[in-house]
């Protein structure tokens, strides 16, 4: 598994627990599904996201950029954008 | 080091059992999703200031159609709208209208100079207006007796809560009608002036008006605590000499031009012709936003911004007694806990 498809399982793992969601695991949550129109979150849900990846990536996610995160894929990239500049 | 200079976890801020027990509870209502919507162009009376006789929403013809209405409030809710504030310019003169919206979406507050009741089977949240004593009000809102009859008609009435709008004169009338409020068992809880553009007359706040709010703010918090709906953060936001805007970077669609999540995405602005414009749309339209220390722009504002304030337990525990404190005032049932601070903590920078 490359490094961007196991940091899909964690963000997946994270939202599927913030959420409480049921019939989806890490491994069949789709990457690509926009996360607001279609899994249905909301802006105080993706703080706390945004709060459960900074603690198990030790990264932080800039506010402004909440709006460009629209998928577990996308975060997943965004995660590994930010790791490799640390 | 201190507490707030290690670098905190989420999870490790969230093990405080007092912290994780608030932070719950307040989560539970993180589904709200407000818009907002001046009901009718008419006032029974003009005050100094007023944002909703600025710009051009005062000029958008009324639609007093119930059944118009109600066909807004059903599309409203299926675009996911579940709290609505009706405001401008007094909405009690149009009750017929507020029934039709209450029968659609039963959450939601109501803004209102409180001269005429509101009958009981619209069940919103009522913000009544004060604006000082009743010698103060005379001169800026032009009615008399406001307080009394304010409090003749909404005595013991549950959706009750009186918002005292501080202004630089009328900082130390502000202990006196605490003490009458809490005489009559009513609740209340404090707002800022915030000049609406172009606004040159003396009720724009100054660094020691700012100053003067804050002590008196804090003491009725301290006298009053079963009549006060504040905490000791909202003081430090509504009274530091930078706006909210500067402070926590609005996110209402006015300031904010991502329509991806959040208040962008999902808050308007109607006007009393059931049109919006997302150019003008935020909680105070017409408010000069370098002045806006408005408390229904903090309501969303601040309690946006979860992720800055998770800093460390202290900080983050200030955030949690704002939005307590915002449910409150805006949500009919909600008990405000005791906060969870008793002494100021200065917000966040972004980050």
């Amino acid at each position: 598994m490359s490094a961007i498809e196991q940091t899909i399982i964690r963000v997946a793992t994270i939202i599927i627990n913030e959420l409480k969601l049921e019939d989806v695991t890490p491994e069949t949550f789709n990457p690509d599904l926009d996360l607001v129109d279609e899994v249905g979150i909301d802006s105080m849900d993706l703080a706390t996201i945004a709060l459960s990846i900074r603690d198990e990536f030790a990264i932080r996610i800039d506010e402004d950029d909440y709006p460009k995160l629209t998928t577990v894929r996308i975060i997943a990239e965004y995660i590994g954008d930010k790791l490799k500049e640390k | 080091m201190s507490v707030a200079e290690k670098s905190w976890k989420f999870a490790d801020i969230l093990a405080s059992k007092e912290i994780s027990a608030r932070f719950e509870q307040v989560r539970r209502w993180f589904f709200l999703r407000e818009s907002t919507y001046d009901m009718t162009n008419r006032c029974n009376i003009r005050c100094e200031g007023c944002y909703y006789y600025h710009g051009d929403k005062q000029f958008a013809p009324e639609n007093g159609d119930p059944a118009a209405w109600q066909a807004l409030m059903a599309a409203e809710k299926a675009r996911g709208v579940t709290f609505v504030v009706l405001a401008g310019a007094e909405p009690a003169l149009v009750p017929e209208l507020c029934r039709e919206c209450y029968g659609v979406i039963p959450l939601g507050a109501i803004a209102t100079n409180g001269l005429k009741k509101i009958a009981k089977d619209i069940d919103y949240r009522l913000h009544i207006s004060v604006w000082g004593n009743d010698i103060t009000s005379r001169t800026l809102r032009g009615a008399a007796d406001m307080l009394k009859r304010q409090i003749e008609n909404y005595q013991n009435d549950a959706r009750a809560v009186f918002v005292y709008t501080f202004t630089p004169a009328n900082i130390a009338e502000a202990a006196r009608v605490a003490e009458t409020l809490t005489r009559h068992g009513l609740k209340m809880t404090f707002n800022m002036f915030s000049a609406p553009v172009g606004y040159t007359g003396p009720l724009r706040h100054n660094a020691a008006s700012l100053a003067a709010t804050a002590a008196m703010m804090r003491q009725l918090l301290r006298r009053f605590p079963e009549t006060v709906l504040f905490s000791h953060y909202n003081i430090a936001a509504h009274t530091n000499a930078q706006g909210l805007h500067e402070l926590f970077t609005c996110s209402y669609p006015r300031r904010n031009p991502s329509t991806a999540v959040g208040l962008g995405r999902s808050f308007r602005q109607y006007r009393a012709d059931l049109n919006w414009d997302r150019a003008a749309a935020c909680c105070v339209p017409d408010t000069d936003c370098t002045d806006c220390r408005h408390y229904a722009a903090g309501s969303a504002v601040v309690t946006a911004r979860m992720y800055r304030h998770a800093e460390n337990p202290q900080l983050f525990s200030a955030w949690l007694d704002y939005v307590d404190t915002y449910l409150a005032v805006w949500v009919k049932g909600y008990e405000k806990s005791a906060n969870l601070l008793d002494s100021l903590v200065k917000p966040p920078t972004a980050g």
